[in-house]
């Protein structure tokens, strides 16, 4: 450095300078270590505990994806019940507030969109609540809603510059919400869902994990290498159930029953037109339920709705609990899980128990006084007596005591073993739920008393379920085979696979095929000649048997009166069942209510099935109404109807 | 000039091993900004890039000064001293008052100066103003400082800056004097009356960071951030993050602090996302890196062919090694939250854009070196 002196005297970097200089990057230096030990000593003595913290602070933006619930189909597709996709609109306040400029663009494509939505509104979540992220503008939009919301943010010009690029922090969520295309029909059968996916009745109940699809998740973890992964784990949506139903034998059903009810609506008391009226519609030859309905009907889009059966002041009247009860009732399946007497729809079970066991034959004649006497008299519909009754002319005019007398043959052994038989007190099994335990509902065989199996006999003094009455009343006449009904025939994927079927399940035989032919010959006769005649399709050959069961308390002259019919006499396709649970009438002791119904039902479900007449039409029952009314003619009813009303009076 | 031009035809110097340092820094940097930022500005701006790009721009507008500085003889700076100085001064003065669409502020604080497309902290501008107004002066009066109170009298002359930066930004003011209290132990013979004032100005400092109001709630949290509540939040985070990183780190990228916890990863904290990325390796790497690129000016001082050049590169030194020093510091919480950015990797602009005019003008002190003469 003293080499190059210079003219004009430079200052130098000096010696001590440097020294200086070097001393100073040791310190900084030396500052800088003692901070890589700082960070040593915080991650040995921390390490593990701040990695707990960090992992547990971490939310991994897990997010569901929703499943599809399954559909429920009746037998030729069509839908009865799905699940529709709906969007929730969400607003990130903290985006729309990072702007100014993404506000108004934000707001207008909003409230254009969503006619629902309100600027104002909007406007004041944005300012009271800038920092949340996650605020539900509106609920279950439908995607037609959505889609012109998302396209206008999407919008590019022809270069592909986004027209809209302020609309800015509006998300949506997707659900499903559950709908029911028929509103109304076979509600109680389908039942519907709540909160979500879960089934609360019907179908909807008995069938909901098969209903319910597996969630899809998108979700971040760490991998044992602590990374992050981020992962999506697609829904497995619901499997579809075919049922048995038929939409349009269903819809049949319904519009009769509501008919019926319409024209008995304050006909005796200010009242409905009945408690109850309902009707099953089975195929006998394999347990298959082709309609079933339960009146009243309730909505199944709007379940909790009581305005169908109550008046406004009348619901107001109402507390919760006596609602929850209303609704509860309202939503019961009468068909599957109300037990009742049946009444004298019973007598065919108990001639057919006789004959199988040969206890009783189609020769026998019985004298009909008027009734029998044991602890106390049990008395005929006629109180004079019907004198001498064969057996078959015991069912065509459904006499009591003839029926008593046959019980002093039968014994109480085989009739217990054969009403077993036939399936009472027992659950039928049906895939629907609710299905109540009626053992306890039945006379055992040890337990029973003369009189008890007497009463029994013509159907009193006993409960059963009008599905359990429909399937032993299939097996009697199909030649004996005891098909466990159901309602549901195939489950689906959500593809429309078919995962499993439900194949008919021939359970027993209940009687053999000489006593089912015999019972079915009966039966034919009840209707073309006896106290069904009222359900007479003019053209068909059919068979059945009347019910009027008298309700407790026998002095409140409360009735339950059912028919139960098959068609066609040779080979019968399907047998119906129809109770009217106290039809709103004077005199409500007569199965022609239920025969009316039937008949009216028949009428339009046997052209529907393929089922053509097979008998001369006679021109009976022309022209009645679900009423029983003759459109044209005045008055007159068949006489059979009037003549029916086995009115099995006890004196207690 | 002839001799010079001689003299640099035969053996013309440039430092490139501090200017690959330096190059080698900001695309580190800006790796661990993408990093770091990618995920909230993701769910800020709809762009995981957002910060990233202004970065770019940052540095690109960094680099013209930077090229300036380089390419300049540096003894052309010191005409400019005093002015850079009073200059400072008076924009620091500026930023205080409430000129509109001049000033800008930022959490709370007037720090920001409007300039066009471009705004600016005229508090780092300062920092510059200062190391190359006391190179200047200490090559004049170099005997002088010999007697401690012509030290003392230079320190005083700071007085009126530190007071106008310190305003607005206590930190960068202490900065200022430190760097200034650096460049003066350097150039003073004297040893311990320095370690003395060093002792009295940490002493002042943690009098005055005790004692004025709006820190106090910083103190409280650097002492007790699991209790702090929301102003503990910076700094416990980052301590989670440190901790979290382990030896080798998460892996590039893998952070899970930086997902939202930690606020502003991206500017002071971004040292915490490091540790907790690249673990202790990688942050003795980066300190490494810092320890190398001071190494580099230490030789470029050393060799400097004046005392001015030597001067102005110990002032820059000591500025770099300061603000690293002190944002690592904050990071893992050994003093309380100050606001310094880590050189060449915090996102920023003004900060950057001065320290690579600095760098620049180390680079053109490197070109003045003979080779000959390096020791």
């Amino acid at each position: 450095m003293k080499r190059r002196k210079k003219k004009k005297p430079v200052q130098k970097f000096r010696g001590y300078m440097r020294t200086k200089l070097m001393a100073l990057f040791l310190i900084l230096s030396a500052a800088l270590c003692f901070l890589i030990g700082r960070i040593t000593w915080i991650e040995h003595k921390n390490g593990a505990a701040y990695e707990k913290k960090v992992l547990s602070m971490q939310s991994y933006d897990s997010k569901t994806i929703p499943y599809q619930r399954g559909d429920i189909v009746d037998r030729s597709g069509t839908v009865l019940a799905t699940s529709v996709a709906v969007y929730n609109v969400i607003l990130d306040c903290t985006v729309v507030n990072d702007k100014e400029e993404y506000l108004e663009p934000t707001l207008q494509a909003l409230t254009s969109c969503f006619p629902e939505l309100k600027e104002s509104e909007i406007r004041d979540i944005i300012r009271t609540k800038k920092d949340s992220r996650y605020v539900v503008l509106a609920k279950k939009v439908p995607y037609e809603e959505v889609q012109p919301f998302i396209e206008l943010q999407d919008k590019v010009d022809k270069k592909g510059v986004k027209v809209n690029p302020d609309i800015k922090g509006v998300w949506f969520e997707k659900e499903y919400q559950r709908e029911y295309p028929y509103n109304s029909l076979a509600a109680s059968v389908i039942g519907f869902t709540s909160a979500g996916n879960v089934g609360t009745t019907g179908l909807e109940n008995y069938y909901n994990s098969t209903l319910n699809g597996v969630n899809g998740r998108e979700y971040g973890y760490l991998d044992s290498d602590s990374d992050f992964e981020k992962t999506v784990i697609a829904a497995r949506d619901g499997d579809t159930i075919v049922t048995s139903i038929d939409v349009n034998i269903q819809s049949i059903v319904e519009k009769k029953i509501e008919e019926f009810n319409k024209k008995y609506k304050d006909n005796y008391f200010k009242d409905d037109g009945s408690v109850n009226t309902s009707v099953i519609v089975m195929n006998p030859n394999n347990g298959e339920i082709l309609a079933m309905a339960d009146y009243p009907f309730f909505d199944l889009n709007n379940p909790r709705d009581l305005t169908g059966i109550y008046s406004e002041s009348q619901i107001e009247k109402m507390s919760d609990d006596d609602k929850m009860n209303a609704l509860n009732e309202l939503w019961q399946n009468f068909c599957v899980t109300a037990t009742y007497e049946p009444g004298s729809v019973q007598k065919p079970f108990t001639v057919a128990a006789g004959l199988d066991t040969g206890t009783i034959n189609d020769k026998m004649t019985f004298v009909c006084d008027g009734g029998e006497q044991f602890d106390r008299w049990v008395r005929c519909v006629n109180k004079n007596g019907h004198g001498v009754e064969t057996v078959r002319k015991t069912l065509m005019d459904s006499c009591n005591d003839a029926i008593m007398q046959m019980t002093y043959k039968i014994g109480k052994k085989n009739f217990s073993t054969y009403q077993a038989n036939f399936g009472f007190g027992q659950k039928t099994g049906i895939d629907l739920p609710g299905e109540p335990n009626t053992s306890s509902l039945i006379y055992k065989e040890e337990d029973m008393k003369p009189v008890d199996l007497a009463t029994n006999a013509f159907g009193q003094n006993y409960n059963c379920t009008m599905i359990q009455m429909a399937s032993a009343f299939s097996s009697l006449i199909n030649g004996g085979t005891y098909y466990q009904p159901h309602v549901v025939t195939r489950v689906t994927d959500a593809s429309g696979n078919t995962i499993s079927t439900v194949e008919p399940k021939a359970v027993k035989q209940t009687v053999s095929q000489s006593t089912s032919d015999q019972i079915r010959d009966y039966l034919y006769s009840v209707v073309s000649e006896g106290t069904g005649g009222t359900a007479k399709v003019d053209g068909y050959s059919m068979g059945g048997k009347t019910g009027t069961a008298e309700k407790l308390p026998r002095k409140n002259h409360k009735y339950l009166v059912s028919f139960m019919g098959f068609a066609p006499y040779e080979n019968p396709q399907l047998v119906i069942y129809c109770t009217v649970n106290e039809p709103n009438a004077k005199d409500e002791a007569h199965s022609y209510f239920a025969q009316n119904i039937t008949r009216e039902i028949l009428k339009e479900v046997l052209p529907y099935m393929n089922i053509y007449p097979d008998e001369k039409k006679t021109g009976k029952n022309k022209g009645l109404d679900v009423t029983g009314e003759n459109a044209q003619y005045t008055g007159k009813n068949d006489g059979t109807a009037s003549r029916d009303g086995e009115k099995k009076k006890e004196t207690e | 000039m002839s001799r010079r031009e001689r003299g640099e035809k035969k053996t013309t110097y440039f430092d490139y091993n501090l200017l690959f340092i330096i190059i080698f820094l900001l695309c580190f940097g800006l790796v661990m900004l993408f990093s770091t930022s990618s995920y909230t500005s993701a769910n800020k701006y709809g762009d995981s890039a957002h910060y990233l790009k202004l970065q770019l721009r940052n540095i690109a507008v960094g680099l013209i000064p930077m090229y300036l500085f380089a390419k300049i003889d540096y003894h052309f700076w010191k005409k400019f001293g005093l002015f850079a100085y009073i200059a400072s001064i008076l924009l620091c003065v500026m930023v205080m008052l409430p000129i509109p669409f001049l000033v800008r502020s930022s959490h709370g604080k007037a720090r920001w100066l409007n300039l066009g497309p471009l705004s600016f902290q005229p508090s780092e501008l300062a920092k510059l103003a200062v190391i190359i107004f006391l190179a200047m002066l200490l090559e004049r009066i170099l005997k002088q400082l010999d007697q401690f109170r012509n030290v003392i009298k230079v320190m005083l002359m700071l007085i009126p800056l530190f007071v106008v930066v310190a305003v607005n930004n206590l930190s960068t003011a202490v900065i200022i004097f430190a760097i200034a209290g650096c460049m003066l132990f350097v150039a003073s013979r004297k040893v311990w009356p320095f370690v003395g004032i060093a002792g009295a100005g940490v002493g002042l400092i943690a009098v005055f960071t005790f004692c004025v109001g709006y820190r106090s709630t910083r103190v409280d949290a650097w002492l007790h951030p699991e209790t702090a509540g929301d102003a503990g939040l910076q700094p416990l985070m980052g301590l989670y993050a440190i901790g979290s990183g382990k030896i080798f780190g998460k892996g590039l990228g893998q952070s899970l602090q930086k997902l939202g916890n930690v606020p502003e990863a991206q500017n002071d904290m971004i040292f915490s996302i490091i540790c907790e990325e690249l673990g202790l390796f990688g942050a003795v790497c980066v300190i490494l890196l810092y320890v190398l690129l001071l190494w580099r000016m230490m030789v470029i001082a050393n060799n400097a062919k004046d005392l001015y050049g030597a001067l102005l590169v110990s002032g820059i030194m000591s500025h770099m090694a300061i603000q690293v020093i002190l944002n690592i510091a904050v990071v893992t919480n050994t003093i309380p939250n100050t606001g310094v950015t880590l050189p060449f990797i915090s996102y920023g602009g003004t900060s950057l854009v001065f320290l690579m005019a600095e760098m620049g003008l180390a680079l053109s002190v490197s070109r003045g070196i003979h080779l000959d003469s390096i020791r």
